[in-house]
Formats: C-alpha cells, structure tokens, sequence
C-alpha cells in the first residue's frame, strides 16, 4: 500500500509541476499532508474549498490514511489523489458544495476492451486502471482484460503519446471502447513497426520516418517502392543510375559502403523480402517505416548498414463488421518524347560521311574483302557505287539526297512507341469479432507499355487471420501472400544501328533492313545463296521477339503469442518464402539473332552444306528460384512500474536460411509447337563464316545454387521515466555463412545506445509557442558484408568450355585471413517539436555515419599474381541533416496541410589505398574511381583553356600554358591535372507537399528539389560518329570553322584522320559540366469524396474519386543546355493522367 | 498444446532452451557454401581446370616485341596510342612513365601466381590419386612457371653474360602462391637455374605423348619442355644443350606445314589446330597494343602497323610466307595477317620451325654446315612455292650461320623471339643497330650494348617493394 501513495505522491509532483493548472471555476487548494486519515484530510478541504462531506456509514474506518503535497490543484485533482487505492470512492454535488464518500462494493468483475487512437488504429502499451484497484497495459492490438474488484469506479487511461481518458464502466458483458487523443506532437503516437516490435514513435530514440496510409495512397503506381519517392525525408532515388559501378537506384542518408551491397534492407512481414518488390502490391500495404540511424536499424545487425524499409501490411481490426473496400485506377501516358535527346542531323551526319569518303577515310575498308571490311553506312556504300560506276553521279546525288530527308526517329515513333496505359483493381475485406481479426484481398494490375508489344500484368492474394486460441493466452496468427506476373519484353528498343537516316518501313508498311553488321553489297552478294537471309530489319524484329518474364512468388507467414505472466510474452515467428522468375527469350526462327548464329556455323563441305546450329528457334531460359526460411523466437516483457518507469526489453534469436538457385539453358532447333529441340556439338570449333575465325557453338547450360545463412541473437530494451527521460538499447550478434572464415570471425557484435528528453515536460519549461519539445541522441554500429569475399584461396569453374574443349577454373580471390564485415558507426542528433494544436510541427536531425572496415581495393605488387587486392580496407564518412516541417492550418472551410522535407548528405571517402593509373580513369563513368576527401561517385574534369585560334583544337593546360598534348593530359597520372567538380548525386534534396481541402474535395501537389550536383552532358565527338558508333550532337554546327569562332564556341573543330584523344580530353573537360540544381512539379492529385457521414442517402461508406497527373516537369533548373538532369542520357518519363475510384462498402 | 500444458516455469525454461536446442544444428548450418560455384581447390581436376585457363596461361608478354626492328606504325596510328606504347615504340628511357599496371610484368606472374597455387595443393594431395596424374599435373604448373620467368627474364633481366655474372639481377622468383612475402629480385644465374630447374623437372613429370595431328596444343607435353629447353640454352649461348634439346625433340615430333597446301588469300591461312605447334600461346589481350595494332582482320578499318622494309623485302616473290604472314601491298604498307594461333593474335608459342632453326644454328656454329643447311632446305621447301625452291648450298659456316639466321628472322618474326635474338646476336658481336626511319619517323636508334635492352620494371612494383630498378631506367 505505502508503494501505492507514493506513486500518487510522484504522479502528483508530476501533474502539478510540469502543467500549472488553473482555476475551472473553484478555489484553488494547496494542501500538504503525511499519512494523514482520510477524514481530516476532507476536514481540511473543508476549511480550504468551501465544501463540507458525508457519506455512508462507517467510511472512515475503511479507508486508509493519505499523504499528498498539492500546491495550488483543483477540488478534483486533490480528491482523485485522496480517493485513489480506496475502498470507497466520492461524488461531488457542485450546487450544495459537498462531497459525497461511499462505500465500494466488493464484487469480482472482468472487464473487456480496446483502445485506439483516433485513426482506429490499436494502442498498444496504454496504460488501463481502475482507481484503487488494478491496473494493466494494453497488447498489440489494443486489447486488454482487467480483472476488478470495485463496482462503480470508473477507468483511467493513459499513453505517453496520448491525453489520458477517464470512461465509465460499461455494462455487464459489454467491451469497452475508448478511443484516445493523441498529445501535442501528435507525431509521438504514429506507431513505428520495426519488424521486430510494434512502438509508438514517442517512445524511441532513434531517427524513423513514417508513410502513412493515406501519403502511399496520395500516388498510383504498381511498385511500393515507386510511393515513397519525394514523400520519405532522407531518401533519394538516384536517376541516371550506372549498374557497373554498384550504385543503388535508392539510398537512405547517403552511401556509406564502396563494393558490398548498397541496397536498402526491405522488410515484408517481420522478415526481410528476398524477392523482386514489384511482387507486393502496394494495396496490400499499410504504411512505410524507414529506419535511419543505429538505434533503429541496428535491430536489423549486419543487414542494415544502408538503412531499412519496412512495409507494413494490412490487418483487420478486432469487433469490426465486415468492410469491403474496393479501388481502381485508370492511367494513361504520353508517348515518350523521342527528340529530347538532341542527335546530329541526318543532313549533317551524311555531310561528314561525304567528306570522310573523300579523304580516304574508307579506302583500307575498301580494300578488304566485302565480308571482311566491316559494316559501312548506307550513304557511303552509296557514293562508294558511284565512284566505281555502278552507278550514275546523279542516281548517288538522289540517294544521298533522299536520306538527308530521313528521320529515324519518325518511324520509331510511328512503329515503337505509344501511349501507355495501366490499370488497377484491388478489393478487400477486412474485419473481425471478438476474438479473431482478418484480412483478405485480390488485386489485378495490367500495364500496356508505352513500348509497342510490351506489357506487364500481375495478380496478388493476400490474406492474414489471427486468432486468440485462449483468450488473453495465446495468439495464432496465419497469413499468406501470392504474386504472379508476366512481363513481356518485345521491342528490341531501336533500330540497331548508330547512323540516323535508317528507314524501318517502305511506304507500304513493309520492313526494310539497316546496316548492321555486314556491308550492304555483301550481303546483297549473298541473296539467292544458300545461307538463311542475312538482313537486320528492326521492324522484323520487333514482329518477331518473344521474351517473357514469368515471376510467381508466394510466402507463408506463421506466428504464436503466448503470455506466460502479466507483461511477458512469448513469441515465435516462422516464414516461408519461395520465389520463382523464369525468363525465357525465345529467339524465333525469324530473329536475325538465330539467322546470324545459324548462317556463321555454316559449313561448307564437299558434300553440300551442313549447319552445326540446325535450323528452328533458339530457347534461352533463366530461371531463378529462391527459397526462404525464417524461424524467429523471441520473449517481451514490460512493465510500467521499474522504479516508477516504464521498460520494455524484447530479446530473441532468430535463423534465416535462403537458398538460391539460377540455371540457364539454351535449345537449338527449338520446336515451340512440340517443344522438341536437336543437339549440337558443344565441343568441337567450327570456322565461322565468313571471318573464319574458329569458335565453339554457345554452351549456355548450367545450374548453380546459393545459400546465404544467418544465425542472429539481438535485444533491444527501452526505459521511460517521468514520461520524459528515455534511455534504450539494443545489441545484436550476426553469424553468416561466409566463406572460409574462421567461425569465430563469422559473427559481428552490433550495438546501439540512445538518450531521450522530453524538455518541455520539465517544470522551468515555459515557451508557449513549442508546448512540445524533445532531444534525441543515439549512437550505435551498423553492419553490411560483401558475401563474394573468402579467406581461403578459392576458384570458380567457368560456364562454357574454351576454345581447346577444356573445363576451366579462375582463381576469385586470393587468401584473406583478415577478412570481416564492415561497420557503419552512426551518431544521430535530432530534436522534435510541436506547436499548439499541431499547427506546425517537424523533426531536425543532424548525423555522422562513419564506415569502416570497407571493403575496398587497395595496390598489391603485382608480382604475387594479384594487382589488386580487395579486402577491409577503406573508410568513409558521411554526415548530414535532415529536416521534416508540416504544417497544419484552417482558414474557415478551407485545410491547408503542408510537408517540407529537407535533407542535406554528403559522403566522403577517407580512406582508399588504390590509385587509378591516370586521371582518365577517373572520369569514365564505368569504373568506381574513389578518391580520398571526395564524394565516392564524384565528377572530375581536365581544366580548359579555350580553343586553339589556329586550327580549333581543344586546349587544355600543361605546367600552365595551353596544351594539346592530349596524351599527357589525358592519360597523365598526375592527379593533380584534373578538377574535382561536384558529386554525381544531388548532397540537397527534398521536397515540398501542399494539400488542401475544402467541403469534399482535396488538392495535393509535390514540388521536388535537388542541388549541389553536376553531370557531365553530351556533345559532338568526332570518332563515334566517324566510325558510325555514336550518334552525335547538333554542338557540330557550333564546331570551330575560322580564326576568331574560338570567341564564340568550345566546340573543336572537326578534324581528320580522327584523334581519339582530343576527343577524349574534349569529352572530359570541364567545359561539358553542367550543374544538376533543378526544382520539378512531380505530379498533383485532385481528389473529391462522398461519405455517409455528409450524405446520408448513400449506399456505401465512403465513395472517392481523385485525378492524378504525374512527371509533370521541370520548374527551373540551373543548366541552360535544355537537358532534365534526371535523364542525362534517357528519354524522360512520359506525363500520365490517372482517374481512380475508390469504394468502401 | 502439449507446450501450453507445461507448468508455467517449465514453459519459461522450454523457451530460453529452445535457441539452445536449436544450436546444436549450428556449426553444419553455417558451414554451407554461399556458393556451388565457388571452391577451394583440392581435386586433380580442380588444379587441371586451373591450368587449362587460357585466359591466364597460353600468352607471352609484348614489350620486346615493341621494342624491335620488325615493323613501325604510321603516324595516325602512334597518335593513338598511349605514352608507354609510344614510349616502347620510340626506346625512350622512361617507358612507363610512372604507370603501374603494366600487363607485361602483371600476367606472367599471374601464371606464376596459378602455377603455386597448384603446385602448394599438389603438395597435399589425397593418397588415391594415380602418380601419374598428379605427376602429370605437376610438370605441367612447373613448365608454365618457367615459361613465364623466361619471357619475363627476356624482357626485364639483362641479357645472360656467364655463369658467374651474379653482379646482374635477374626477376623475383616467387614459389608459393602465399602473398604476404615481400618480392625480392634473384641474381640473373639464380633466375636461369630457376627456370632450368623448373624444365628439368617437368620433361621428367609430363607426359610422353603430343595430342594427334589435329587437335589443339594448349597443355604441354614432354617435346614441349624439350622444346622450351633449347630456347632457353640458346638465350643462354649455350649452344650445345640447344642442339641437345632441339634435337631430341624434333626426333620425337618434327612435322612441318607445307604452305603449299594453305589458302593464301584468307586472313587466317593457319588454323589454331596444326602439325607444327607444340604448345599454343598467343600475345597479351587486346588492351595492350600488340594485340589489337599488329593484326587487322575482319572488323577494323585499317592497321597501323607496317611491316618493316627491310624485313618484306628479304621474303622472295616465291616464298609463300609474304602471303601467309602478312596482307602483302607495295609501299611500306604490307601488314599482318593472323598467325599459328587461328586468331589475329601473334603467336608467341613453342612450333617445330623453330626447333629446325635452333638445330641449324647451333650445328652452323659448331661448323656442321652441312646440317645446318640440311635443315634450312628442309624447312623451306615446305615455305616456298612448289618447284621453286631449289636448295641453298653454303662453303662455310660463316655462311651458313648468315644464311641461318636470315632465315630464322624471316621465318619467326612476330613471334616474340626477336627481342631475345637482337640481345644475344649483339652480344656474339652482330652489330644490329635497329632504328625508326619510316612512316614519318627519323632519329631513333637503339645502339647496341644499350642498358635499354633491358626495360624497366614497372613503377608501382618497385614502389610497392622496394626492388632495385633495372640500371639507366
């Protein structure tokens, strides 16, 4: 009992020094008593508040002594405090100025209920008692069941994130429903999922961000991920992404690992997603946790170096009807804009080839075999004709003149592309009773491509059911997820060829062949021989491609609860997941892909003609399955009284078992309509024709398999004092099946640490404008590993035999004994605030991420077999900000809501022990080129000089004079001859997300910004377009033509024979670098709703129709050379309009 | 529900043992490979996969070939061509510039590299495996170590002078695949007795038989260790043990393609199957210029590289090598057409003509003129258009050693023995003085007894191990 009064004495303390309270209407008492009797204590109120008391018979020998220390509190509050823990209980008559004492009758009593927050969403850790008596915490889902022994009291309940709530009793055998408001900084309360435990956001320390419901449904699009671009603070999705260079399309906070795996965890279920994400439909999905720091990734141990993403799915509410929700959408999209990337003219293009020809440029072709010489152009197999009088200058001037009017690009517009459309259906059913919960849903998606014959189409089912076997006991819940989709890839994209005067179709529609691969005239030469026709027609190409990706993906989620004591529980979690893509490209007799290979194993024998690769199709089938096992067992405890705290401490351990396996298989001589194929042999060279150049036909057969495993142990507990200081830990031991470590080096221990305080709950807190007011610290270790590294020396065998018919081997890599995972130390600083009412309220963060141990390159001496070693070499270091502000205002009928996301990261490689042999090796875009002080992906350029006023040439400088010696500047290794411009990826990003509302309808907009970057753009060099690889740029008609242009332009002038080095130092000379600062109105949606609630004669719930436009284009943008620095080097996405309706029944 | 039946502490101790439990599985769980592609290497056929891996063995270093007297490149083509290349080209001192990285040093201790790591897992082999596979397998990663420390001996090591020149550095010797150690440079009979060593043992372990006619010779046998042999003695002026060897192999294997029987016009008249190779080996990939400059076939607009004047002229109108050899053209134009390797690519392997010219000069200079010529005849008249060739008669062996080794420049140019030949005919007092003085160049000589004839070792392994430098570099 004295543990009792003493709480009331804290909580007392608490309530009155940190929320003055002021007069509602009575005197204001101040009272101090020690272990006083009830009776007197009244006395004294008597004296102080002017209200006598009564009551039953005999009450003040029941009741126990007080003690309490109120200053200044209302009648109410100074009685709670007396009455709380007594058997008897008071009313208060405010007319006749009395309090009334009864007697509480003893009476056992079970009382049901749930609490939510005003979303409907469960609230679990509420704190539910009934005064003087017990007391408990709600479960997961909002439920709890209270054992009581008074009659007539009511319940108080009470979270950190919420205003405490006193309800009635209900009824006898009747729940109780309460459903409770969120505190000030409302955003205390949205719950965070870890995949591990369910929290408030108020009750962590570590850096997490949360979409909601309604944000993942602001967009429309087929991937999750797609949803949470330019709405999730501190993630970016990189455009212009290069795949050699391990660059992810999407980074949390910046990048902090050099050649392991870069990607962001994604977390489905409680358990990371092994499978492709377009297999989740984003219907199925509640709300978005991203996991930023160490205290809230670090749960996730080695796993979560470049952050978390946890999608959340949805569940069925306890005591629901039934509730069918059902939505569609509609989009359509433009053509994709082919002209946006500027190309050399066909005009031009022939120009050049004209004057190439006259100087000589083909004459070695010339001279070479026809079927040796290399493919030649159109215009200038034309003048070549005329030249030997095959035919007339004139016939050549009309042929010439006839490409110079021809726009690839017309046809491909016209044959390749068209509008996209995509549609989307999902229905739902949710609900649930006393005991159980459940949800199920079914969606179909379709996307016709904006790609002729192109298209995509999935299904999903998805379901979960939980089940309380033994009320408040014991917690089944089952669940399932099933994808199925086909993608078919059917347009091979272009013509296949670099000139721009290629027609794919006469006038008649038929298709017409391009260069490609050999000269015109040879194969005109080979017409009406015995090889199949040789002749490359896009046109043909894009009738006759048959490739389709096939991807079934299904997972089997089970989990139990048990609770063994009030506050402990126990957990286990299974899940299955199997995946299957199935890639078949079936090469059609009438692909030039199965012509060529059959006409170059042609042989030519004495006795007739004979194929090695016989005639039919080609099947080229990869097909990779993935099978994923999860067993998780894990114990909670809480409790809301460790020395008038609040802990909670989860710990468990857990097995990932994910076995891949891939295999590849070719048939030849395929026969789809009997699935027959004829065997060939593999081992044997053939010369092929017409190069006769010996060669094995294609082995493509092979199967191999992975597995990836993990034993884990972790922790994380959490402390709350006072609701205002918060302490939480976490630990985590990881153990991976990495190859030929030593199993003591196999584990890593990853911790984390974290302080909260909750400053404006003190007592000397007083600035009103920010009634809310929180710091947070956390420091902790994440971890990634490169799973491609050993500490043995180890081999792989090679997929086909070589040329000898021999089985061969390459060593991978050379022995690391020191071989361990890298780890990403994250401090993370940030504060939360909220005004009155919520009408502006945000998070700032500030962060450090230093990563070591990175697996890196660093210069071995070569003499030991290896240049280059790869180990735990390199470090880097980031740091950043992250600022989220919204607001949240009225202006009569009208809502406006708003989002700004700021964020600023900058990552710095610290320590890299490679140097790349010459500055060139640094600019090409395919290599990773990490150097110490900069970015990791960083853009360097040679500084420019100007044009030469003599001839054009491009100048750079030399011991600082203008230069053009293009070796020396190109391939020096001088570093210190290049310049470093700016990072490839934008250090500040975010957005700004307006909303408004007004009766039914609502508008939304996103504006997007990025700055700080460069990209380097493209212009006219000479060589690709010489030798018809490259398509050129208009800058040619700015090229330097006479003494005096080099005032004007920084185009070179054209030169001959081609100089591949001046085009190099061109190319990467800092003229061509172009900032990327742009600022984009992303898309905008319009929505308008019908409820029950405004009109009653409705037949369903809710009734919702939106319009959503989306890539609506740039704003502004630094460069004025017309190019969207999202697409340096791609078509940008085409606009789309989208029309939806969603119906909840 | 038996679980849920327990008595509550039971319950709470079945839980906390469960992970315990469930450990138990843990070593063996752990132990999987990530990868079925992926092993450490124990199997005979593990260590055979290793050694046929083309990709790494079966290629010569180029720099010497660069270095020599056989072509020029014409003035575009040097444009394009990087410092080194044009550094190599024109015998500049400073060759690599301060650019690691360099292939020709890299790749043949590659070899160097898979060799040991054959070699150290044959040191552990399993009882069960036959002696003569394993015997087998080790003569063939001894014969490819020695085959890369001689073509790097050639080109980073002074040429060898006597037995007792221990003032000279020779190249590191690496033996073990292990790479923590510091390489250190041997002295040059270190080197030699290395690679001897090395042969020695491999003609004793590799098998006896070359594969038939017309299969391919990347593996190598007994004759090819023999063959190899004799190229080594006669770098080391050791021309008795090069005859020894030259004709114990070609009295075992001395099959010669008559180029009669060759379609002179098509780009690659040679297959990579043919009776005259012993053991295949090409020059170094592509991104090293060789590769790419000294051949144009199919798929490249022209070759810069030419072939020198002197050289094309010295090949007869009968002699079927100017049309084998090269895309013959009036000019100074005359380039090069594939090789033995039924590529592009030079062919830098071990081939019979040779072993005839080895013969022929060591029988030439131990005054056996008459063999010497025997040989000579023999290989040209399967050269030489049919009828047209008649036979050279000598008087002396001053004569016939002349007529030998224009034979053997003619007959092995582009073969990557050139180098080696220009060091060591200087040496015997040859006076060959090779200069660039065509296609636009003029002014650039190699005197002979220049330390030039010996290249540097690349920057980044000196700056890496600290080894001494090769003398005026």
């Amino acid at each position: 009992m004295w543990t009792s009064k003493l709480t009331a004495i804290l909580l007392l303390v608490c309530l009155v020094k940190s929320r003055p309270v002021f007069a509602q209407g009575g005197k204001l008492i101040s009272l101090k008593e020690d272990n006083a009797p009830l009776e007197r204590v009244l006395q004294d109120i008597r004296e102080k508040a002017g209200f006598s008391y009564g009551g039953e018979a005999g009450w003040p020998q029941m009741s126990h002594p007080v003690s309490l220390d109120v200053k200044k509190a209302t009648l109410q509050e100074v009685l709670d405090i007396c009455f709380r823990d007594q058997p008897v209980y008071y009313t208060i008559n405010s007319k006749k100025h009395v309090v009334n004492v009864s007697i509480r009758v003893k009476e056992e009593r079970e009382v049901h209920g749930y609490v939510y927050d005003e979303n409907g969403a469960p609230v679990a850790g509420a704190f539910v008692q009934a005064p003087g008596d017990n007391g408990t915490t709600t479960g997961d889902h909002g439920e709890f069941t209270l054992h009581m022994h008074l009659t007539n009291a009511q319940l108080d309940i009470s979270g950190v994130s919420f205003e405490s709530q006193h309800v009635l009793l209900p009824e006898r055998g009747k729940d109780v429903t309460v459903v409770l408001r969120a505190r000030v900084g409302s955003l205390e309360a949205v719950e965070v999922h870890t995949g591990y435990e369910d929290t408030r956001r108020g009750h962590t320390t570590g850096s997490v961000d949360i979409i909601d419901n309604n944000l993942l449904n602001r967009r429309i699009s087929t991937n999750i991920l797609d949803r949470i671009d330019g709405v999730a603070s501190s993630v970016l999705f990189n455009k212009n992404v290069l795949g050699s260079v391990n660059e992810s399309t999407i980074t949390i906070r910046g990048r902090s690992t050099i050649y392991a795996n870069p990607n962001p965890l994604i977390v489905v279920d409680n358990f990371p997603y092994p499978g492709d994400i377009n297999n989740i439909n984003p219907a199925d999905v509640e709300n978005v946790t991203i996991l930023k720091d160490a205290a809230a990734a670090s749960i996730w141990g080695a796993y979560s170096g470049n952050g978390v993403i946890v999608l959340t799915t949805k569940q069925g509410k306890l005591n629901q009807a039934p509730r069918v929700s059902f939505t569609s959408s509609l989009m359509v999209g433009q053509k994709p804009n082919l002209y946006y990337q500027p190309i050399l003219s066909s005009s031009d293009y022939i120009a050049i080839e004209d004057s190439l020809f006259n100087r000589g440029y083909y004459n070695p072709t010339f001279a070479l075999p026809l079927s040796a010489g290399g493919v030649l152009p159109p215009a200038v197999e034309t003048l070549d004709s005329a030249a030997q009088g095959f035919i007339s200058p004139a016939q050549a001037a009309a042929e010439i003149d006839a490409y110079r009017k021809i726009d690839s690009r017309k046809d491909l517009n016209k044959y390749f592309y068209r509008p996209s459309i995509n549609s989307q259906y999902a229905l739902s059913v949710s609900g649930g009773g006393s005991q159980d919960r459940y949800y199920l849903s079914a969606g179909y998606d379709r996307d016709i491509s904006n790609v002729v014959r192109d298209e995509y189409d999935r299904i999903t089912l998805f379901g979960n059911n939980t089940h309380e076997i033994v009320p408040g006991r014991l917690e089944l819940t089952t669940g399932f997820g099933f994808a199925g989709s086909s993608t078919y890839f059917n347009n091979p994209g272009g013509t296949g060829v670099n000139y721009p005067y290629a027609p794919l179709a006469d006038a008649r529609g038929n298709p017409l062949p391009v260069a490609n691969q050999f000269r015109i005239p040879y194969l005109n030469s080979l017409s009406g021989g015995p090889l199949l026709d040789w002749q490359f027609r896009p046109l043909h190409e894009l009738e006759n491609m048959d490739k389709k990706l096939t991807l079934t993906d299904y997972r089997i989620n089970i989990g139990l609860r048990y609770t063994i004591l009030r506050g402990l529980e126990a957990r286990v979690y299974y899940q299955y997941g199997h995946g299957d893509s199935d890639l078949v490209n079936y090469h059609t007799p009438q692909t030039f892909f199965t012509r060529n290979m059959i006409n170059e194993y042609t042989q030519f024998t004495s006795t007739g003609i004979v194929t090695p690769v016989p005639p039919g199709g080609i099947l080229d089938e990869q097909r990779l399955i993935y099978i994923a096992n999860n067993v998780r067992a894990q114990l909670n405890y809480s409790t809301d009284s460790l020395f008038h705290g609040r802990f909670n401490i989860i710990g468990g351990w857990e097995v990932r078992d994910l076995e891949g396996s891939e295999w590849t298989n070719w048939l030849y001589g395929y026969n789809p309509a009997d699935g027959s194929s004829v065997p060939v042999n593999y081992t044997q060279t053939f010369p092929t024709y017409p190069s006769g150049v010996p060669s094995l036909i294609p082995y493509q057969d092979q199967k191999f398999q992975t597995a990836e495993r993990y034993i884990s142990y972790y922790s994380n507990a959490g402390y709350t004092l006072k609701d205002r200081y918060m302490v939480t830990a976490s630990v985590r031991r990881d153990e991976s099946n990495l190859f030929g470590v030593r199993t003591n080096q196999k584990g890593v221990p990853l911790w984390s640490a974290g302080l909260g305080w909750d400053i404006s709950r003190e007592e000397f807190y007083h600035f009103d404008p920010i009634p809310f007011l929180r710091l947070r610290i956390t420091d902790g270790f994440n971890g990634n590993v490169d799973r491609g590294l050993s500490a043995y020396t180890t081999t792989s065998i090679n997929p086909q035999v070589n040329i000898y018919d021999n089985v061969t081997a390459t060593v991978v890599n050379p022995p690391d004994p020191t071989l361990r995972w890298e780890k990403i130390h994250i401090y993370n600083f940030g504060v939360d605030f909220a005004s009155v009412k919520n009408r502006f309220a945000g998070t700032l963060e500030y962060y450090i991420k230093s990563g070591t141990d990175l697996i890196g390159q660093s210069p071995e001496d070569p003499t030991t077999g290896i240049s280059v070693f790869t180990g735990n070499t390199a470090d880097m270091r980031d740091h950043g900000v992250d600022l989220t502000l919204r607001t949240d205002d009225s202006f009569g009928a009208l809502r406006w809501n708003s989002a700004l996301l700021f964020s600023y990261v900058l990552d710095k490689v610290t320590k890299y022990e490679e140097k790349l042999g010459s500055v060139y090796d640094y600019m090409v875009p395919t290599t990773i080129n990490p150097l110490v002080g900069k970015p990791l992906y960083s853009i360097y350029a040679l500084p420019w000089a100007g044009l030469s006023p003599v001839n054009g040439d491009p100048q750079g400088m030399l011991n600082g004079k203008p230069s053009t010696v293009y070796s020396s500047l190109v391939d020096t290794s001088a570093l210190s001859y290049m310049k470093y411009k700016g990072p490839v990826n934008p250090p500040v990003f975010g957005s700004w997300r307006n909303t408004f509302y007004w009766k039914q309808w609502g508008l939304s907009f996103n504006i997007l910004y990025k700055f700080g970057y460069v990209f380097r753009r493209n212009s006219m060099f000479y060589g690709p377009v010489f030798s018809a690889q490259g398509s050129g740029s208009p800058d040619y008609a700015k090229r330097w033509q006479h003494p005096g242009d080099e005032k004007f332009t920084t185009m070179p002038s054209m030169v001959f024979p081609v100089n591949s080095l001046r085009d190099q130092f061109y190319q990467y000379s800092d003229v061509l670098v172009v900032k990327g600062d742009q600022v984009r109105l992303q898309d905008v949606q319009i929505s308008y709703d019908l409820s029950k609630e405004t009109r009653p004669g409705l037949p369903v719930q809710l009734l919702r129709f939106y319009l959503y436009a989306n890539n609506l284009g740039i704003l502004w943008k630094a460069n004025h050379v017309g190019i969207d620095p999202d697409y340096v080097n791609s078509i940008p996405n085409p606009r789309t309009l989208a029309f939806g309706i969603k119906i909840d029944y | 529900m038996g679980f849920v039946s327990l008595h509550r502490g039971n319950r709470l101790v079945a839980l906390l043992l469960l992970p315990v439990f469930l450990q138990a599985c843990h070593k063996n769980f752990l132990d999987a490979k990530p990868s079925t592609t992926l092993s450490v290497p124990t199997t005979l056929s593990e260590f055979q996969a290793l050694l046929d891996n083309n990709a790494v063995f079966n290629q010569v270093p180029t720099l010497g070939e660069a270095s020599c007297d056989d072509y020029f490149f014409t003035q575009n083509a040097y444009q394009s061509l990087d410092i080194r290349q044009q550094n190599a080209f024109l015998w500049q001192p400073n060759l690599f510039e301060g650019q690691g990285g360099q292939l020709d040093w890299n790749a043949p201790y590659e070899q160097v590299f898979y060799a040991n790591v054959v070699l150290d897992g044959l040191g552990n082999r399993p009882e069960a495996d036959s002696v003569s596979q394993w015997k087998a397998l080790e003569g063939a990663a001894l014969f490819a170590r020695a085959f890369a420390f001689y073509n790097l001996s050639q080109v980073f090591a002074p040429m060898y002078g006597t037995v007792a020149d221990t003032a000279h550095l020779g190249i590191p010797l690496r033996l073990h695949s292990e790479i923590s150690s510091v390489s250190t440079r041997s002295t040059l009979p270190q080197t030699y007795q290395q690679i001897i060593n090395d042969l020695d043992s491999a003609e004793a372990f590799l098998p006896v038989m070359l594969p038939s006619n017309n299969a391919s010779r990347n593996r190598p046998v007994r004759v090819a260790a023999q063959a190899l042999l004799a190229r080594v003695y006669l770098s080391m002026r050791n021309y008795t043990l090069a005859w020894l060897y030259a004709d114990s192999a070609l009295k075992f294997y001395d099959s010669l393609i008559d180029y009669n029987n060759l379609d002179t016009t098509a780009g690659i008249p040679v297959g990579i199957q043919n009776s005259e190779t012993i053991y295949q080996a090409s020059f170094l990939g592509s991104n090293q210029f060789i590769g790419s400059y000294f051949c144009a076939i199919a798929g490249g607009f022209y070759s810069g590289t030419r072939i020198d004047s002197s050289l094309i002229s010295s090949y007869d109108p009968n002699d079927l090598r100017r049309v084998v050899y090269y895309h013959y053209k009036p000019y100074d134009s005359s380039y090069l057409k594939g090789s033995y390797t039924g590529t592009n690519y030079c062919f830098g392997g071990l081939a019979t003509d040779e072993l005839y010219l080895i013969r022929a000069e060591c029988a030439a200079r131990a005054q056996d003129f008459g063999s010497a010529m025997n040989d000579i005849n023999k290989l040209l008249t399967a050269r030489w258009r049919s009828g047209s060739f008649t036979g050279y008669t000598v008087t002396s062996w001053k004569e016939a050693l002349d007529t030998v080794l224009l034979e053997r420049r003619k007959e092995l140019a582009f073969r990557g023995l050139r180098w080696t030949d220009l060091r060591r005919l200087n040496y015997e007092g040859a006076n060959i003085v090779p200069t660039r003085n065509q296609g636009g160049f003029s002014g650039y000589t190699l005197d002979t007894g220049s330390v030039l004839y010996t290249l540097p070792i690349p920057p980044d392994v000196i700056n890496l191990t600290g080894m001494v430098q090769n003398p005026g570099r």
